[in-house]
């Protein structure tokens, strides 16, 4: 059996008394996109800190590619790679000195370092400004460095803390770009922390939700939707709002849970997958024009805010 | 270790707001200071220093009454008087560098960044005092060769003879002024690890680094009458304070502390 990447056990560590993680437990396989979600305060960063041995745990384990980072910290960091919040760029260094020299202390050569860093620059678009000063770069520049800062070792697993927090659409595009190709094509293990929900859905293959410390759902995002509502949302394209006796054929067809009307036509809960193209059928027998019918699982977005009102509820 | 020397190093060398106060208060006290008096005893018009001499202690006015009246400016501000701003010099440089070293990290937003490299705690905490006691260390130095060359070169009409360095300075400037920074460091440093930014440590460390401050400026004029063995056991002993306070920094320093308090 495949190892995990990235396991924690009861990982607890709290900050003047108040827990920051709270008994988290969670796995991540090798290769795997998990983004971390939650509020401020919810525990992302201090997990990051934690899983990468710059924090040291109250109680609880954690392993990183078979590591203990509490232990082994250093061997852990040989083989991670962290963007954190703020980009981290010392203004006073250009921006070649600020990928090459954190190259140099991991232990490459200087010219090894300032070659790799040239060519990491010239992947994020930023190699004409290598000899510039990392203090005029705007926010989308300074993630770019900081991204290409934090890959030219090549790590095998990826913390990326926010990375588009601060970004313009067409910068954040391009980062969410990245980190997908990250993922697909180099096969990294990445645990994303982020606001933005919709760059967590088009990323990750699971989703954990933290609330105050501690975790409240993980999982893949259909099964998390699964556990939340029954069925499964389909969007169907009437050409219009639905009329009434529209609304009663589809509440009476095999495998409905439920129907709502909306501004295109209806949309429709069924059990399962398989129920659509009976659904669609009956509709066209009865001379309904159907114009589409595409089942919608639900976002990340929408798992989020359903878990969150779970949350408040249950306070 | 050396990669975060030298990380420190290209950030004080590009630095204006560093630089300027590092290279202006030396060459003030070193260079300006001594030519103004060397041309001051250059004139006729001298002034005469006996009343001077008869307040400060014997040992040193003896050796002084000895010399020709126009010398005696000369020697006793050049040879003595100024000897305590020498110690001031790297304990100056290095408080101000090492109060930057974890917390201008902080201040900058980079301490995170750094910490998630893979260099060892104590690797990370000698290379930041070595990235502020090698510019403490060489701007007294190279203020040390220039006051020399300055004095010597606008005393000559008076002295006729090379004067500075005795071998007592030699000590002072070789041991006991990189000692004298080594102690400034091993208190900022622990304190730079503690305050959230730059000024802070620099309030809270100047409580601690003026006191240092005085008692180097008192003593360092009796350094250069005492014999040489004295002075290089003096410098021994600030040596050990320093080094004391820089291991019992290295062993208190973690990540763990450090990343909490960001």
């Amino acid at each position: 059996m495949e190892h995990a990447a990235i396991e924690t056990s009861g990982l607890t560590r709290s900050f003047a008394g108040r827990p920051a993680v709270d008994q988290l437990t969670f796995e991540v396989a090798p290769g795997e996109v998990v983004a971390l979600l939650g509020p401020n305060g919810a525990g992302k960063t201090t997990t990051i800190r934690l899983l990468n041995g710059i924090l040291q745990p109250d109680s609880g384990t954690s392993r990183v590619l078979g590591l203990d980072p509490a232990a082994d910290g250093d061997a852990v960091r040989r083989r991670t790679g962290v963007l954190t919040e703020a980009a981290g760029l010392d203004d006073r260094l250009t921006v070649l000195e600020n990928v090459a020299i954190p190259a140099r202390i991991r232990g490459m050569s200087r010219v090894d370092a300032e070659r790799g860093a040239l060519r990491m620059l010239e992947r994020f678009a930023m190699a004409e400004r290598a000899g510039q000063k990392a203090q005029g770069l705007s926010t989308g520049q300074r993630k770019r460095v900081s991204l290409a800062r934090a890959l030219l070792h090549e790590p095998d697993v990826l913390f990326l803390d926010e990375p588009t927090s601060g970004l313009d659409p067409e910068a954040t595009r391009d980062v969410v770009g990245l980190i997908a190709t990250l993922a697909r094509e180099h096969g990294r293990t990445v645990l994303l922390c982020t606001h933005f929900l919709a760059e967590a859905g088009r990323l990750c293959q699971r989703m954990a939700v933290l609330q105050r410390g501690r975790l409240q759902a993980y999982g893949r995002p259909e099964d998390l939707a699964a556990r939340l509502w029954r069925g499964l949302p389909v969007d169907l394209d009437l050409g219009g709002p639905a009329d009434d006796r529209t609304l009663a054929v589809l509440r009476e067809a095999r495998g409905v849970i439920s129907v709502e009307a909306s501004l295109d036509g209806a949309v429709v809960r069924v059990e399962a997958r398989a129920a659509v193209p009976s659904l669609v059928a009956n509709l066209v027998s009865r001379e309904v024009p159907v114009y589409g019918a595409a089942p919608r699982p639900p976002t990340v977005e929408e798992i989020y805010f359903a878990l969150q009102e779970q949350e408040e509820s249950v306070l | 270790m050396r990669a975060v020397v030298i990380k420190d190093l290209t950030a004080i060398r590009r630095s204006k707001g560093v630089l300027i106060p590092m290279i202006t208060v030396p060459g003030l006290l070193l260079v300006i200071l001594p030519l103004l008096i060397g041309l001051a005893a250059r004139n006729h018009a001298a002034p005469n220093v006996d009343g001077i001499l008869r307040s400060v202690p014997e040992g040193v006015a003896r050796p002084i009454t000895q010399l020709p009246e126009a010398q005696r400016l000369v020697v006793l501000v050049n040879g003595y008087l100024l000897a305590p701003l020498f110690l001031i010099v790297p304990l100056m440089v290095a408080s101000v560098l090492a109060a930057d070293a974890f917390a201008g990290e902080k201040e900058r937003s980079t301490l995170e960044s750094l910490l998630h490299l893979p260099i060892s705690e104590r690797d990370l905490f000698y290379a930041k005092v070595l990235g502020a006691f090698l510019p403490a260390v060489l701007v007294s130095w190279i203020g040390f060769v220039l006051f020399a060359v300055v004095v010597n070169t606008t005393a000559w009409p008076v002295m006729h003879r090379v004067f500075i360095p005795t071998k007592l300075w030699l000590v002072m400037i070789v041991w006991v002024a990189p000692a004298v920074a080594a102690l400034g460091l091993g208190v900022m440093v622990r304190v730079s690890a503690r305050a959230k930014s730059t000024q802070e440590a620099n309030q809270l460390g100047g409580a601690v680094i003026l006191p240092l401050i005085f008692l180097a400026v008192g003593q360092s004029t009796g350094l250069l009458l005492v014999t040489l063995p004295l002075a290089v056991g003096a410098g021994a002993l600030v040596w050990l304070v320093a080094l004391v306070l820089a291991t019992g920094g290295a062993r208190r320093f973690t990540r763990d502390r450090m990343a909490a308090a960001i």
